[in-house]
């Protein structure tokens, strides 16, 4: 018996069991970016606070959401492969629960190209964003050349066995025919239709400031429990930057170990809010 | 100007927004959201500490305005300036627990002053609390009730420190009253 397939009991355990609280706890390792994207939750960019998290904090994190019952995890950023850390932390954490990673795979070149096929395992993800299957749209949002560096890494990283899911940003339809194009590029790039994430953007961070996306409220938002180095918060939608400042409305304790504490405080703030729209909204 | 955020309705963090929804709740409340697990235990002690509880609101307030003018808390005094005011102390006892009228004149049943001097002893003064301090407040109050003045100077020491750190603004509401009181 692995150490993910232990029997866990106790109000965490049960709640999601029961489908009440998601699995995943997510962890925003690090807020800055090599990136600038035009509806980023956090503000992120090359100039951006770093409120950055330790390597043994994650981890720690990690070990004590198994202990609690939560069934996975997510780490996001900012670029978390801006730290040459990250990979030995994420295979770290892995041990304890299936790890999904966010990156925007555009500095997968010399070590850090190394350093991304180090994750080849069976219990990790890397989540990469591609926005659209035409270069210029994509790169309007997310860069210059972002597309071009994306559509170079992704068969490379398969290549060494590493799973890649490919994650797609939009204003536009969240399903339908045209979205075909891009369904049909990144099958070409070998990732299955399974593991390909297509959801809104968020009007929240620098997206609100552009006047992009769906409006939402905390109901809306999936409750996955979320910890970054300001605290911990609902949903990885929660704890976002506007004009340089963090959102508070979506906190829900500065303490974040034991975990026990913010999993407890969004136990209670998830029994006593009415059901929200994030079904209807496709926000995931 | 506050220090730190004070948090507002469209701020404040999920878990604590009841408390944003009658209105402003404050420059304290909207303080503390800053750390929402500290917004319930703090206000559960707090609230009792600083309300009526079994000594009554006079000298309640005898215990906080005086704790908060031996403090030199500015944004204390003033509020518990104008709630002494409301449940009916005089302008000349308001004068005398902020230090700016002598308190024999202020204040001339011994029972009163008895348990002002305790109050000094408590919020103005380091180390032991003398005997005779002591003594005299026993002669003309309970235990439960030295208890439980103790229980708000200690509750107003806290709140004074955190007002002052970080500069928690008086209402201008409250400042024009003042004013208008002569007692800004």
């Amino acid at each position: 018996m692995t150490a993910t397939e232990q029997t866990v009991t106790g109000p965490i355990a049960d709640a999601v069991n029961d489908g009440l609280l998601p699995g995943r706890v997510w962890l925003y390792s690090n807020y800055h970016c090599n990136l600038e994207c035009s509806y980023c939750l956090t503000e992120s960019s090359p100039r951006s606070e770093r409120r950055q998290l330790t390597a043994e904090l994650m981890v720690a994190v990690a070990t004590e959401a198994r202990q609690l019952g939560f069934t996975g995890l997510g780490v996001t950023g900012g670029e978390p492969f801006l730290l040459p850390w990250l990979p030995d932390a994420v295979l770290a954490m892995a041990e304890q629960l299936p790890v999904v990673l966010l990156t925007n795979a555009t500095l997968f070149a010399g070590d850090r190209l190394e350093r991304a096929t180090r994750l080849a395992h069976p219990d990790i993800a890397l989540q990469i964003s591609l926005d659209s299957h035409l270069p210029d749209v994509n790169d309007m949002a997310r860069g210059p050349d972002n597309f071009a560096k994306v559509v170079e890494a992704v068969p490379k990283l398969l290549a060494a066995g590493v799973r890649v899911r490919i994650a797609t940003t939009t204003a536009g339809p969240l399903d339908g025919p045209l979205l075909q194009p891009l369904r049909d590029l990144v099958a070409s790039l070998g990732v299955p239709a399974d593991d390909h994430l297509v959801r809104p953007i968020v009007r929240r961070g620098r997206a609100d400031e552009r006047d992009l996306g769906v409006r939402a409220e905390a109901r809306d938002i999936p409750s996955e429990l979320t910890i970054s180095a300001d605290g911990a918060f609902w949903g990885s939608f929660g704890p976002t930057v506007r004009n340089g400042r963090l959102d508070t409305d979506l906190l829900l304790t500065r303490t974040i170990l034991p975990l026990e504490v913010p999993a407890n405080a969004l136990l209670a703030a998830l029994q006593g809010l009415p059901p929200g729209q994030d079904a209807r909204l496709g926000i995931r | 100007m506050s220090r730190i955020d004070l948090l507002d309705a469209s701020t404040a963090p999920l878990t604590v927004k009841a408390y944003f929804e009658g209105g402003d709740p404050g420059p304290i409340v909207a303080a503390l959201a800053n750390v929402p697990e500290m917004v319930g235990p703090t206000l559960g002690f707090v609230g009792p500490a600083l309300g009526a509880g079994s000594v009554g609101v006079r000298w309640k307030e005898f215990a906080i305005l005086r704790t908060s003018a031996l403090q030199g808390c500015n944004y204390c005094v003033h509020a518990h300036t104008a709630v002494a005011l409301d449940v009916g102390l005089t302008n000349l006892e308001v004068r005398g627990l902020r230090a700016e009228a002598p308190l024999e004149d202020a204040f001339p049943a011994v029972a009163d002053r008895a348990l002002l001097t305790w109050i000094d002893a408590l919020a103005g003064a380091t180390g032991p609390v003398p005997d005779d301090v002591w003594t005299a407040a026993r002669e003309h109050h309970s235990e439960h009730r030295l208890v439980e003045v103790a229980i708000t100077v200690g509750a107003t020491m806290f709140l004074n420190r955190f007002a002052t750190a970080f500069q928690l603004p008086s209402s201008d509401g409250t400042v024009a009253r003042l004013a208008a009181e002569g007692l800004a």
